[in-house]
């Protein structure tokens, strides 16, 4: 058991190494460097940066070094504890990345426990109710959670909030509150804000685990225990949410693990479109921009989330499935 | 089963014609007020009531007032009176329309660390300045000066008793100091700046008292003037980042400086702050944007970094410019930035309202929502326009070298008067510009001073499709595919040109490019591939000389001294790469220019030993040929395409119904925003 | 889904003597759901290959004076005579709000028909005929008349880009697809039957390419190829991308389908009585799981075009004048869309039908393969 713990210990440090490589490989594969698209962003405002400049740029931030160099460098930072200097921000990485990390770690908590409200009961309302009006009004709903473009919606819903309701667009706080220090009023803001985005974050997410629930239900209910129940005399409701919900469920209790970094890499695009000071517009301004360190320990960071998540998934199957313990 | 699949498709159906008949609310009918924006034209600019500044002695008021919440402070004896804060001879401004009233905030967008310009454009820290209508260079805050020796010597006087924005003296030894520790510093800057050279030579600083100073050429240099006052020599909050700026606050700054402190403990600071160099960590303590701590000029000082979620500025104390009854300025308390992390969000915002004022970021194709939503919003749109030629220019590299008969081409004029008349500009107009500009060549309207005329500014920019066609075919491009394009002559096939746009501009370039291209498809039987890029991409390649064809803006063609980049090509980034590493290494590295382009270059240099009256018909001349050469083919401008949609705030007075955008004179700098106010009373307003 | 599990015991006999295909086409043809969505994906192939037939005026013209007009509806009668045909508008932009404003000119009317004239094209890309589904009469030729969707900014017609989008994403998530199985199923074979260090090793690569956030991978690969590449080559590089990052999935099915057959009798018995290891894999492995594969495979595709949205909505997609559902979807993501023209936002509705069309054969398939479930 112990030396099965450290094996994949083992595993998931490599893992992680070699996934720091990846990054940085991702990273240098876009044309250009930092300077370059500084150079570009000046030019856009009407200011020319003559050779000689770029070249001093370059040198100022390091980036006249070879790859391997600047690989070897970032990762013995890291290892201190340094996430290095944003070059487009000009504040350090782990500042920079902390204060937005919470709010997109609440941003995945939130949609994920919304995902979990809406689709659990309609799941299981709809493996009860199967092939009933409401059965099919939930299956269609689900899948057009799952199919709409996520980027349209929430640009929509947007919209929609600031004209018939008189919303603030976008944001995750009331302008008199984001530099505001944390209180009861601040945290209330924040709800206000939050619910919106995680319904549309969870809207596939919902979509996707509605349908499997039911699929999972309806097989579970067929099984001969529930018959036996029902034989019994057993109410409806009390034969199916005393066992087989329960068991239905297993599956995803063992994935919680990597479901929270898939829904924040997944966050990405809905905090681009509604401005959420979350990591996900932070990444794709640092790969924009070239700003190596910043993109590199967001990548690596979600990165490791996951590595830990599967990490106890793994962990937790093993506890469940004795199968899986003899196995290692 | 069967009603599953019928609900589902019906549901479908449904939702298809919800979309389909989707329509808004109708808006609340729009008021005929006679000034209503829509109803004016954009291309107006003349008759607007501008802000000035009044340089003679007589000006300045006899007594001095301030803003409520600086008097609390000079009450509880945090800040001394308002008399010993301003100088003895303070900027004096006569308002755009009227005396304001103190109080209010601001409230803005902006999309990051990357958008400092936009509050650079706010502040507008400058030596010289711009007038209002950006047509002659006015003190600002150098109070006076003479200019001797034919051109050669300037004689500058700052004014005296100005003090930075925490009561430290401003004098020139700030400007000796930026001069000798940080320019002359090889460390901070290797590079010598071309504004300071003439005939490469460098000019010479060099104090003469507390408040003169005097700078040297060996040759007249007039446009000496011009380049203070405008961005590319900027202040220090524009430029202390770069360790330029023309001055520096010495009292704070030095402490960064390895001449002023001791080596090793300054090197224990750049650890202890994340640097890796001293070079870093001064340049990041010189920047006002990222360090709130760093002493000011300007008329709002930084609260919160441009790095955070919100930036937030204030009035500053020790601001040096007053109204003519002798209120401080600015008016309003505070402006506050929120960042948006995209354009859209931005844009939206603005839509509902929750901006005082806001022009960059603002694109043209929101204005119909925009204008929608005026009333809902409690604002007004104004346009204001640019001067330059064009918005959206087609400029075709002149030293392309990737591919022999596609470079024959690009440098064939013949062959770029055929397609600049290949395109029906009315058809861009009226798709991208929503009617809103001129349709024209390169060449900046004869309103202008520089400006060769209307006949130039419709040089080669009728739609003559048959004309074009002919011409191509005299050129030798008369075979054709069985597509009906144009084959190349030395039998490779097709002639395919690349036309590279930048995405996420402030102008749609890529949907301009894709309709130009079309129409040189249908109407000439010319292929022409767009290729939208990522920004540094873009820079990449063109240093490379990689480039056939790019579009971009010509902003500053209005007055080729004042931001000749986008008109001339004498450097890297110019539609001739090549001719400029020519220019730029002497002659070293690059191609040598071909005649018209040499010829444009010479016209720019006699014309900076000129003073500005003899300077017009040298920038005219240029620009005949700029226009007639057709090296940058124009399609629609004089509009407010580029940054020039404004967002005003019902509540906010002498905001100028116009000014003309310029990019050198840092709009909306030259409208002044120090003399904006709010009507209604700061305490009634949101975000205060 | 479960949704074709009361199929009882009457095909009992049937199965003795019938492949496994069979078996599964049978079952599958029960799911009523699942086959409405496969003929609906049958229409989207038809339209995806004659997609210039079904288009009505060229995709690629831009005309100033029919930017942004709304959908166009087709009348059937005029008066109580059955002559289908849409009326004429004129457009100009109003001076105070700059919008661009239609009006319908009752007198003008411009008849409409079934396989009329319309812009030239190459059907097929072979045959040479200007003859479209829905098009005018010969006397209106070339006239651009019908536009059912609308038009976008540039005033072209919404619905043949619509067309033209269609081919391009199904075919991007078909290929794309194609291209993950092919990696996914020699990968994830070669994992679960060899097992040991292979498996491990394949193990880590999905592991590591699973936990790197998508989109930086997507920015990464799609940087990396040249941008003066054809539409064409960016088209293919863009179904590579896709596919590079997407075969992960099924090469998890297929490794734990392996893992699970290689203990099965039947493969024992096979290895027992000595056959060899290429047989065992073809003859005895693939058939009994392939079925799964397609499951699998068919609910992949949905993935593959919502990813080709959301690679055109940062910018790294196809671009113009290449035409998908992305890029048209990218044209519609802005607020003036929104709040003027909706329209321009029906490119989604394509999108959800065939993520919901898949998603359904996909359930349908699943539960026909499984020859022994309920």
């Amino acid at each position: 058991m112990l030396t099965y713990l450290i094996r994949r210990f083992m595993i998931a440090l490599g893992t992680v190494w070699a996934i720091s490589i990846l990054t940085f490989v991702i990273i240098q594969l876009p044309p250009g460097d930092y300077v370059t698209s500084y150079i570009a962003q000046l030019e856009a405002s009407g200011d020319i940066v003559t050779d000689q400049e770029a070249e001093n740029l370059k040198r100022q931030y390091g980036l006249d070094q070879p790859v391997t160099m600047q690989y070897v460098k970032w990762v013995s930072q890291i290892m201190r504890g340094n996430f290095g200097m944003s070059m487009e921000w000009r504040r350090p990485v782990g500042d920079l990345i902390g204060e937005r990390l919470a709010l997109t770690v609440l941003l995945a908590l939130a949609a994920l426990v919304l995902t979990w409200i809406l689709a659990l009961p309609a799941g299981i309302y709809s493996a009860i109710r199967q092939y009933s009006p409401a059965d099919y009004t939930i299956t269609f709903l689900g899948l057009v959670g799952l199919a709409v473009p996520n980027f349209l919606l929430a640009l929509v819903v947007m919209y929609m909030g600031f004209r018939y309701f008189g919303a603030n667009v976008g944001g995750l706080f009331s302008p008199e509150y984001i530099d505001a220090p944390w209180s009861l009023a601040r945290c209330w803001d924040l709800m206000k804000h939050l619910w919106l985005p995680a319904l549309i974050l969870g809207a596939a997410g919902t979509g996707h685990l509605l349908r499997i629930m039911r699929a999972n239900l309806l097989d579970e209910i067929r099984k001969p225990y529930v018959v036996a129940a029902r034989a019994r005399g057993l109410q409806e409701h009390r034969v199916v949410l005393k066992y087989p919900v329960r068991l239905a469920l297993n599956p995803f209790i063992s994935t919680i693990g990597y479901t929270l970094p898939v829904l924040v890499s997944g966050s990405i695009i809905i905090s681009i479109v509604l401005s959420l000071p979350t990591v996900g517009p932070l990444l794709l301004k640092a790969l924009l921009a070239q700003d190596m360190f910043l993109a590199g320990t967001i990548i690596l960071l979600i990165g490791v989330l996951t590595v830990i998540g599967t990490f106890i998934s793994d962990l937790m199957l093993m506890w469940v499935d004795p199968r899986i313990r003899m196995e290692s | 089963m069967k009603l599953r699949i019928v609900l589902i498709i019906l549901a479908a159906l449904g939702i298809a014609y919800l979309v389909i008949n989707f329509k808004p609310a109708p808006a609340a009918p729009q008021t005929t007020d006679a000034a209503a924006p829509s109803s004016t034209d954009p291309q107006t600019t003349g008759a607007t009531r501008l802000p000035r500044l009044l340089d003679d002695a007589d000006a300045v008021p006899a007594s001095f007032a301030e803003a409520p919440m600086l008097a609390e402070r000079v009450a509880a004896d945090a800040l001394p009176p308002i008399e010993q804060r301003l100088p003895a001879e303070p900027a004096v401004i006569a308002p755009t329309d009227e005396i304001g009233r103190y109080g209010g905030t601001w409230r803005a967008g902006f999309t990051g660390p990357a958008d400092g310009q936009n509050i650079d454009r706010i502040q507008h820290n400058h030596l010289l300045y711009w007038s209002a209508d950006v047509k002659y260079v006015t003190p600002w805050i150098i109070r006076a000066w003479d200019v001797s020796d034919e051109g050669k010597t300037f004689t500058f006087h700052l004014r005296k008793g100005m003090r930075w924005s925490d009561g430290h003296p401003f004098t020139t030894a700030d400007i000796m100091f930026w001069y000798e520790d940080v320019y002359q510093n090889e460390q901070l800057n290797p590079v010598r700046a071309n504004w300071n050279q003439i005939g490469g030579q460098e000019g010479v600083w060099e104090q003469v008292d507390d408040h003169t100073f005097r700078v040297r050429f060996s040759q007249s240099y007039y446009t000496f003037l011009t380049e203070l006052a405008s961005l590319g020599v900027a202040g220090h909050f524009t430029r202390g980042n770069q360790a330029l700026g023309v001055f520096a606050p010495r009292h704070y700054v030095k402490q960064f400086h390895p001449d002023f402190v001791d080596a090793a403990e300054l090197d224990v600071q750049v650890k202890a702050e994340g640097f890796e160099t001293w070079v870093q960590l001064f340049k990041f303590k010189n920047d006002p944007k990222l360090n709130p701590e760093c002493p000011v000029t300007t008329p709002w000082l930084v609260k919160t970094p441009v790095n955070t979620a919100q930036m937030v500025l204030e009035r500053n104390p020790y601001y040096w410019v007053v109204d003519t009854d002798g209120n401080q300025l600015p008016y309003i308390d505070r402006i506050v930035l929120g960042l948006a992390e995209n354009l859209e969000v931005l844009n939206l915002r603005a839509i509902a309202g929750e901006y005082d004022i806001q022009g960059r970021h603002i694109l043209m194709e929101k204005i119909p929502v925009l204008l929608e939503n005026q009333q809902r919003g409690n604002y007004r749109v104004r346009y204001w326009p640019s001067q330059a030629g064009t918005d959206a220019g087609l400029f075709f590299n002149q030293t392309y070298d990737g591919d022999a008969e596609v470079a024959h081409w690009l440098a064939d004029r013949d062959f770029r008067i055929a397609l600049s008349i290949g395109i029906d500009r009315g058809q861009l107009n009226e798709i991208f510009w929503l009617g809103l500009g001129l349709t024209g060549s390169a060449c900046p309207p004869a309103t202008v001073a520089y400006s060769p005329g209307e006949a130039y500014r419709q040089r080669h920019a009728q739609f003559d499709p048959d004309r074009a066609n002919q011409v191509l075919d005299e050129l030798g491009l008369k075979q054709r595919d069985s597509k009906g394009y144009r084959m190349r002559r030395d039998g490779a096939g097709r002639l395919v040109l690349e036309v590279q746009t930048i995405g996420a501009a402030f102008i749609n370039f890529t949907g301009i490019a894709e309709n130009v291209t079309e129409q040189w498809r249908r109407h000439l039987g010319i292929q022409a591939v767009v290729q939208e890029l990522e920004r540094s991409l873009s820079v990449t390649r063109h240093e490379n000389n990689d480039v056939q064809v790019y579009v971009w803006s010509n902003d500053g063609s209005d007055n080729p001294w004042a931001h000749p980049f986008q008109v001339l090509p004498n450097h890297v980034r110019s539609w001739a790469p090549l001719f400029g590493r020519w220019w730029q290494t002497g002659g070293q590295k690059g191609r040598e220019p071909t005649e018209p382009a040499r010829r444009m270059v010479e016209l720019y240099e006699q014309g900076k030993a000129v003073p500005e009256q003899e300077r017009y018909a040298l920038g005219q001349e240029l620009l005949k040929i700029y226009a007639d050469q057709a090296y940058v083919i124009g399609t629609v401008g004089v509009s407010p395409a580029m940054m020039g949609v404004w967002v005003v705030s019902n509540d906010l007075g002498n905001v100028p119904e116009s000014v003309p955008f310029s990019t050198p004179a840092q709009t909306p700098g030259h409208a002044l925003p120090e003399q904006f106010f709010f009507r209604v009373n700061g305490a009634d307003r949101p975000g205060t | 889904m479960a949704d074709a599990s009361q199929t009882s015991a009457p095909d009992a006999d049937a199965r003795i003597d019938v492949s496994p295909a069979r078996l599964m086409w049978r079952r599958f043809r029960k799911h009523r759901v699942a086959m409405g969505s496969m003929v609906l994906l049958f229409g989207f192939a038809i339209i995806a290959i004659g997609a210039e037939f079904f288009a009505t005026t060229d995709p690629h013209l831009p005309e100033a004076h029919r930017s942004l007009m709304p959908p166009q509806s087709i009348r059937l009668f005029d008066g109580s005579t059955f002559r289908p045909h849409v009326l004429a508008v004129r457009g100009h932009r109003d001076p105070q709000t700059l919008q661009r404003v239609y009006e319908v000119d009752p007198d003008r009317r411009i008849p409409v028909r079934l396989f009329g004239h319309g812009y030239e094209y190459r059907l097929l890309g072979l045959i040479r005929t200007d003859r479209h589904l829905i098009g005018v009469t010969r006397e209106h030729k070339g006239e651009p008349a019908i536009f059912l969707l609308g038009t976008d900014v540039q005033g072209r017609d919404l619905w043949s880009r619509l067309m033209l989008a269609t081919r391009v994403s199904m075919s991007i998530g078909l290929v794309g697809v194609a291209l993950s199985l092919l990696i996914g199923i020699v990968l994830g074979g070669f994992a679960g039957y060899l097992g040991g260090w292979v498996d491990m090793t394949v193990q880590r690569m999905i592991e590591i390419l699973r936990s790197i956030p998508t989109i930086p991978l997507w920015m990464g690969l799609a940087a990396a190829m040249p941008r003066d590449w054809s539409i064409l080559r960016v088209y293919l590089a863009i179904t590579i991308i896709l596919s590079l990052i997407g075969w992960t999935e099924l090469a998890r099915v297929v490794r734990g389908r392996f893992l699970v057959l290689r203990e099965e009798d039947f493969v024992k018995a096979a290895r027992l009585i000595g056959a060899r290891r290429k047989r065992i894999i073809f003859r005895h492995m693939l058939p009994s799981f392939y079925s799964h594969i397609i499951a699998a495979t068919t609910v992949a595709i949905p993935t593959m075009i919502i990813s080709e949205t959301a690679l055109s909505f940062l910018g790294l997609g196809l671009r113009p004048p290449a035409v998908s559902w992305g890029v048209l979807l990218q044209q519609a993501q802005n607020v003036q869309s929104v709040a003027l023209s909706p329209w321009l936002m029906i490119p989604a509705i394509p999108v959800i039908i065939a993520v919901m069309a898949f998603n359904f054969v996909g359930d349908g398939l699943r539960d026909a393969a499984d020859p022994y479930g309920q």
